[in-house]
């Protein structure tokens, strides 16, 4: 699963965002969204904030988690235990940048968090390595993880797996663990696969 | 047969199952189905009635839009919403026909030796394509190199010449309905096999073969 296909799932995550319009209740195939109306929070998922928002039609407001001293305290945590402590969401890295990418002007201090998750996930990864490394060495057939995120293990299996299948032998560590890949412009599509194409491409409206 | 308002989906798969879903849990269904396709080495059990249903409600969903009024916001959230499906609903289907197209005799040999009554891996479509993709690799083989060989190595058995998926290898799975006894073989020689308790909620990293049923059956989910 490329990190695209993972936004993807991350969009799915609820968000509260602040509209300015009004609508009657939706009823989506995945379930009821609203009613809108101006000034009153409303939640709703992440690919329709980002679109709401990139058509000037609400105001996101960040997670709770999303504060400075919460996130200070949570790095910090996190660097004092051996083990994964636990994040303040699943999708943590992605709703950050997401969130950060496309309404930063309703974030405060939306460079401090930027890097606060930065070394949040810089430290979980550095954690990861190092276990996935004693897993590969002592052959375990075996591992409970607990709080490791989908983007996480991403960045970790296809080398976890690899060394696992080829277990004899030692197993070098791939010695860069790059960050997602930063994406520009508008909300990103989910890739097409140009061998196969079963229905029209997803195209962005707004 | 029970209906909730208006949003339940009835199914009779020829017969055998009644599924009586809200939309919502159907595309939760659908997504799971994709991410097992996408973690497991093997091809998944088809699905034919996840698949079914969805494009059923995508189509009802377009034809209520095309008769909607012309209300912009409403129609589009509407419309992102269904491409969001369409795209999980592709990507499903494309992630199986890879895996026909890389496993296809093993996957023909075991639609062949498929007991009664086990469901099988290939949906109707998925069939045709897979004996359609081996008799026109045959053809290939045959023409571009196998004619020009001597006569007693014409032969190719595909059964050995394809690699079969690698179901030792390693996933990640959350936990649905709680294990016990599950067995662990490590694999070195020195190591003994042991058990384990999979705990609901929990997450694990372990080799699909020994989970594969689990995966089938709905206890575990791959992630």
């Amino acid at each position: 699963m490329d990190a695209a296909e993972v936004e993807f799932l991350a969009e799915k995550e609820l968000v509260t965002i602040i509209p300015n319009f009004s609508l009657d209740k939706i009823y989506l195939i995945g379930g009821e969204l609203g009613p809108f109306d101006p000034g009153l929070p409303v939640d709703v998922p992440l690919w329709l904030a980002v679109s709401l928002k990139q058509r000037q039609k609400c105001r996101l407001l960040p997670p709770p988690w999303m504060d400075v001293e919460k996130l200070e305290k949570m790095r910090d945590h996190e660097r004092k235990e051996e083990t994964f402590t636990p994040v303040p969401s699943p999708y943590y890295m992605e709703l950050t940048k997401l969130l950060l990418t496309h309404a930063s002007d309703n974030i405060p201090k939306a460079d401090t968090i930027r890097t606060l998750i930065k070394d949040l996930w810089d430290t979980r990864m550095a954690k990861l390595r190092v276990s996935a490394d004693s897993f590969v060495r002592h052959q375990e057939a075996h591992a409970k993880l607990e709080s490791v995120s989908l983007l996480g293990r991403n960045e970790a299996s296809p080398s976890l797996r690899q060394e696992q299948t080829w277990l004899w032998g030692t197993a070098a560590w791939p010695q860069e663990e790059q960050a997602p890949p930063a994406r520009s412009g508008p909300r990103a599509r989910p890739p097409g696969d140009p061998a196969l194409v079963l229905a029209t491409e997803p195209s962005l409206s707004g | 047969m029970t209906e909730e308002l208006d949003l339940t989906r009835q199914d009779s798969d020829e017969g055998s199952e009644e599924l009586v879903l809200t939309p919502a849990e159907l595309i939760e269904r659908l997504e799971q189905a994709w991410m097992n396709e996408k973690f497991a080495p093997e091809l998944l059990e088809s699905k034919p009635e996840i698949v079914e249903c969805v494009m059923e409600q995508l189509d009802h969903m377009e034809e209520n839009l095309k008769r909607a009024k012309k209300e912009d916001l409403k129609v589009s959230i509407h419309q992102m919403e269904m491409e969001r499906i369409r795209y999980v609903l592709s990507s499903y289907l494309r992630c199986r026909l890879m895996k026909i197209e890389k496993f296809f005799p093993h996957v023909l040999e075991k639609e062949k030796t498929r007991p009664e009554g086990e469901p099988s891996s290939l949906s109707p479509e998925e069939f045709a394509f897979a004996k359609e993709f081996m008799a026109h690799t045959e053809t290939y083989l045959k023409n571009v190199a196998l004619k020009h060989m001597p006569p007693n190595l014409q032969k190719v058995d595909f059964l050995r010449a394809v690699p079969k998926p690698d179901l030792d290898s390693y996933v990640f799975l959350r936990v649905k309905e709680r294990q016990e006894n599950i067995l662990v073989e490590p694999e070195a020689d020195e190591q003994k096999d042991y058990v384990i308790d999979l705990e609901e909620g929990s997450q694990h990293l372990i080799r699909y073969r020994t989970i594969a049923p689990l995966v089938a059956s709905g206890a575990v989910h791959l992630i």
